[in-house]
């Protein structure tokens, strides 16, 4: 397991040294390797497939243009993931999305696993886009990307309690949310 | 209905940004590229504008990704706004009761002024009429000279 990660970051390293000397093909490696991270925390944010993947690709656009900065792979991943969650909130901000999308408003269908309850997952998904934008952006952080606080803190350029609050406040209004849907639910039946 | 951390994560796990996303992004970076190479090659010939600096583009940039000093900046302005508006009606206050105080003290000479003019316009009353009175009085009673002739 260690070798293959060993493996995977010498070859990412490989491909950024060969990039940053104008190869294509290593930075079309470097855009598939990360394509994945940079679309989904656009596509989290702006609950908008072809406004995640334009975002995307202006980030990739704008790696291109400076990537003689980047000095490793784990900077790559940091600077890809800090850029993006700038741009989100700038595209959030020219948009005003999160007040343009109602609750109803269901984004794409997830492929989720056969023991995830799909309602739930949607539900979910609502509730994260009625969150204010830096709320939403710690949460996909964390449950995404799976950073711990500090790491939050350094990408989106917080303190580290200021996360922990905020990811402990968009907890709690994602889960007043879903009662809250469910309770109008409940009463629109009986 | 409740949800777990892992509902969350299985919620926002990451997603396939589908087929041809990797090329249709690199052909963006192509074109910029082929772009970028012809300003080069243009510039190098001396055929193409300077390249105009972008000033505002990093501030923007700061400017959009700290909107805390943004509400700092305004604050500051509305503040140094306030001062100046107060001293600004403070000064045009003082203004006006400096004037007020010329206008009340020039009341009050011309009234002095006025009231010496009609204490000296009773003097030469006063003066006119006692010489008129004793006139009077002088053609009433015949003088001792007429009175000693008829006798």
């Amino acid at each position: 397991m260690e070798q293959t990660a060993a493996f995977e970051d010498d070859r990412l390293k490989l491909a950024l040294n060969l990039a940053v000397k104008g190869d294509g093909q290593a930075f079309e490696d470097l855009v598939r390797e990360h394509q994945g991270m940079v679309f989904s925390i656009a596509y989290h944010f702006l609950q908008d497939r072809s406004l995640a993947e334009d975002l995307a690709q202006e980030v990739f656009l704008e790696l291109f243009q400076t990537l003689d900065r980047i000095q490793s792979p784990a900077h790559l991943t940091y600077w890809l993931r800090r850029v993006t969650a700038n741009r989100c909130i700038d595209q959030g901000r020219k948009k005003h999305r999160r007040r343009e999308m109602a609750l109803e408003e269901a984004p794409e269908p997830v492929a989720s696993s056969p023991s995830a309850d799909p309602m739930l997952l949607e539900r979910l998904q609502q509730g994260l886009a009625t969150l204010p934008e830096k709320q939403r952006l710690v949460v996909i952080m964390r449950f995404q990307e799976g950073l711990g606080p500090a790491e939050i803190a350094e990408v989106l350029e917080m303190p580290v309690n200021t996360v922990k609050s905020t990811l402990h406040r968009s907890l709690a209004e994602l889960r007043k949310g879903l009662a809250r849907k469910i309770r109008e639910v409940r009463y629109a039946f009986f | 209905m409740h949800f777990s951390e892992d509902d969350l994560r299985e919620a926002l796990k990451r997603k396939d940004p589908g087929e041809g996303f990797t090329q249709r992004t690199m052909a963006r970076v192509n074109q910029a590229r082929v772009n970028q190479a012809r300003v080069n090659q243009a510039r190098a010939e001396g055929t193409a504008p300077p390249a105009t600096k972008k000033v505002n583009g990093k501030f923007l940039a700061w400017w959009t990704l700290r909107p805390a000093w943004t509400v700092v900046v305004a604050a500051v302005l509305l503040l140094a706004c306030g001062i100046g508006g107060y001293q600004y009606s403070e000064y045009r206050h003082a203004e006006e009761m400096r004037i007020a105080r010329a206008k009340q003290q020039q009341l009050q000479q011309e009234a002095e002024r006025a009231r010496d003019q009609a204490i000296m316009a009773l003097e030469i009353a006063r003066a006119k009429l006692n010489h008129v009175l004793q006139h009077a009085q002088l053609q009433a009673e015949p003088s001792d000279k007429v009175r000693r002739q008829r006798l």
